[in-house]
């Protein structure tokens, strides 16, 4: 659009108005570029691992194995378990750090302290090695077993992955009781909520927005973390492909199975994850919207 | 001091022989100009490979066998500490040039690569001093019996299960792949598995280091030979480091080292590449 020249009147109205103008469509010269290299080296990286060491068949015949199949569903299994036993403990002990109690607000933050504290590796090593520690567990007079016969390595793998989730999730869930107006608070009070009511009707409902899309994060690395628990014998993903390759030392076409279900696994996540997220959101939303 | 003597003067004219043969087949070029060849290895196993806890240094009877060798050549070794089942791909993507690490050479494993063997070995099974239970080794049939889930044992221990437990009836063994060869050894403490299995050339320094603690079961059930592991396109570096290894075996290093590490048990007569004799 050209500047009007001052003292050309009806040339300046003719210019002026956009209508009349020639609509002429924007050439992004820089994105069809960029977008022209990107799709070359994409291309190029295609050509070399088509071309490299790799027996695509073998990656083929091992995409549906039994052994690989079963590995994605322990993986899936202990995701979903150790992130709801994350989620329960994870929210009391947010509960618990909000509390007016000293009692609770101290052993929810020794809580996080200790299991934030070490890495999760050591945690699964600790919970499987119990019975070096506690060789019978049970409840005196009542009931009482084997440590080893207690502990599997699901067991293990679930008490090491879910505390530590926990420890993480706490976090989160307080950052959202954070984020939620004191006026919400004090309004729940004045119409005579308990503080247990207000937590459940008011706080916690309005902390989801903010809590929901960390948490999925959370998930989604859960579904990693999983293949630790490779080193306690738990039949994940990771540890099935590994035993395949120990056996037919074709390394990395089993990793590529396994990156291939691993990825499959957080596209349907991250999907679910922006379902959840609208639904909690739905509130501020419409009011985006009538706005 | 007279026979040490005596020994001297019969050793050296053979030293000096066989220094001429081994000069003679020459390293490779790209390490011929380096001087610098890089050896994976999984310290993880005593008396073979393990890390001084006191020095955190590489120390057991392959990292002296090593440095023999590459004393021989005039080459400086390059260790590279990593995990064993990444032993056969560091030498595929090129990472290291070779792997001395008490890896058995076995048929599977010859398809891909090339061994210069070195050290007799077995599979032996082992349980704990207080385990009443397992007396003879029929014993082990329906028991939990762990191994390393990366090495050859599980197969071995499967074959065997095959052939004296259930081809005569009885329950087969159950095997636990269990991730490296310490935790083995806690599962056994723990009760978690009923027995183990690792190479008959490592149970005495692990009986030693803990008094009482275990007992063998039977003797060694496989026969292999552990070697020192190349790529199949590498045979100059091969052929140099058996020549080496010759001279270790004639000029009485090899019988030392065995004697250093108390492996008298597991010496090798001589070096054989792919258990055939040397050229």
């Amino acid at each position: 659009m050209m500047p009007a020249r001052p003292g050309d009147e009806a040339e300046d109205r003719h210019a002026l108005d956009i209508a009349l103008l020639p609509h002429v469509r924007p050439r992004h010269w820089g994105r069809i570029a960029s977008a022209a290299v990107l799709l070359a080296l994409l291309a190029l990286l295609a050509r070399a691992f088509a071309q490299g060491q790799i027996a695509w068949t073998v990656v083929a015949q091992y995409l549906t194995w039994g052994t690989i199949l079963e590995g994605l569903r322990n993986t899936v299994l202990m995701a979903l378990a150790a992130m709801a036993l994350g989620l329960v403990l994870g929210v009391l002990a947010a509960v618990a750090r909000a509390s007016p109690n000293p009692v609770l607000r101290a052993a929810a933050i020794f809580y996080a302290w200790l299991f934030r504290g070490t890495p999760v590796i050591l945690q699964l090593l600790l919970w499987f090695n119990l019975a070096l520690i506690f060789p019978v567990i049970g409840i005196p007079g009542i009931w009482s077993e084997r440590t080893v016969a207690v502990m599997t390595p699901f067991l293990a793998a679930l008490l090491g992955l879910g505390l530590n989730q926990g420890a993480y999730t706490s976090e989160i869930v307080r950052a959202g009781m954070i984020s939620v107006d004191a006026g919400q608070y004090e309004a729940a009070k004045s119409i005579g909520l308990t503080y247990g009511q207000s937590l459940r009707r008011i706080i916690l409902p309005q902390a989801m927005r903010v809590i929901v899309p960390p948490l999925g994060n959370e998930f989604i690395g859960m579904i990693k973390t999983t293949s630790l628990a490779s080193v306690i014998q738990y039949a994940e993903l990771l540890h099935n492909a590994e035993n395949i390759y120990y056996a037919n030392t074709k390394v990395m076409e089993l990793l590529l199975v396994a990156a291939f279900w691993y990825l499959v696994l957080v596209s349907l996540l991250s999907a679910g994850q922006a379902v959840l997220e609208r639904r909690v959101s739905r509130g501020v939303l419409r009011l985006a919207r009538a706005r | 001091m007279r026979s040490r003597l005596a020994r001297l003067l019969v050793v050296l004219p053979i030293l000096a022989a066989t220094t001429a043969i081994a000069a003679a087949q020459a390293l490779p070029a790209r390490i011929a100009s380096s001087k610098v060849v890089r050896v994976a290895v999984n310290g993880t196993y005593p008396p073979m490979e393990s890390r001084d806890p006191a020095t955190n240094q590489l120390v057991g009877f392959d990292i002296d066998l090593g440095e023999a060798l590459a004393k021989v050549l005039g080459v400086r070794l390059e260790w590279q500490d990593g995990a064993f089942a990444q032993l056969m791909p560091s030498l595929q993507t090129g990472r290291a040039d070779m792997v001395l690490s008490g890896i058995s050479d076995l048929p599977a494993r010859r398809e891909t690569f090339d061994f210069i063997d070195y050290l007799k070995s077995g599979a032996q099974f082992l349980t704990l001093a207080s385990n009443t239970a397992i007396r003879t080794p029929l014993d082990l049939c329906g028991k939990r019996v762990g191994t390393v889930r990366s090495t050859s044992f599980p197969a071995n221990i499967e074959s065997w299960s095959n052939e004296n437990c259930t081809a005569a009836g009885r329950p087969a063994i159950q095997y636990v792949g269990v991730d490296r060869m310490p935790l083995v050894h806690l599962e056994l403490q723990q009760g978690r598995i009923d027995a183990s299995v690792q190479g008959s050339e490592t149970i005495p320094t692990l009986m030693a280091a803990n008094p009482n603690a275990y007992r063998i079961v039977t003797e060694p059930f496989t026969t292999v030979r552990q070697g020192i592991m190349f790529l199949k396109t590498e045979t100059e570096l091969r052929d140099a480091f058996a020549g080496a290894l010759r001279t270790l075996f004639s000029n009485g290093t090899y019988t030392a080292l065995i004697e250093k590490w108390q492996l008298q048990a597991s010496a090798a007569p001589e070096p054989l590449i792919n258990g055939e004799r040397l050229p």
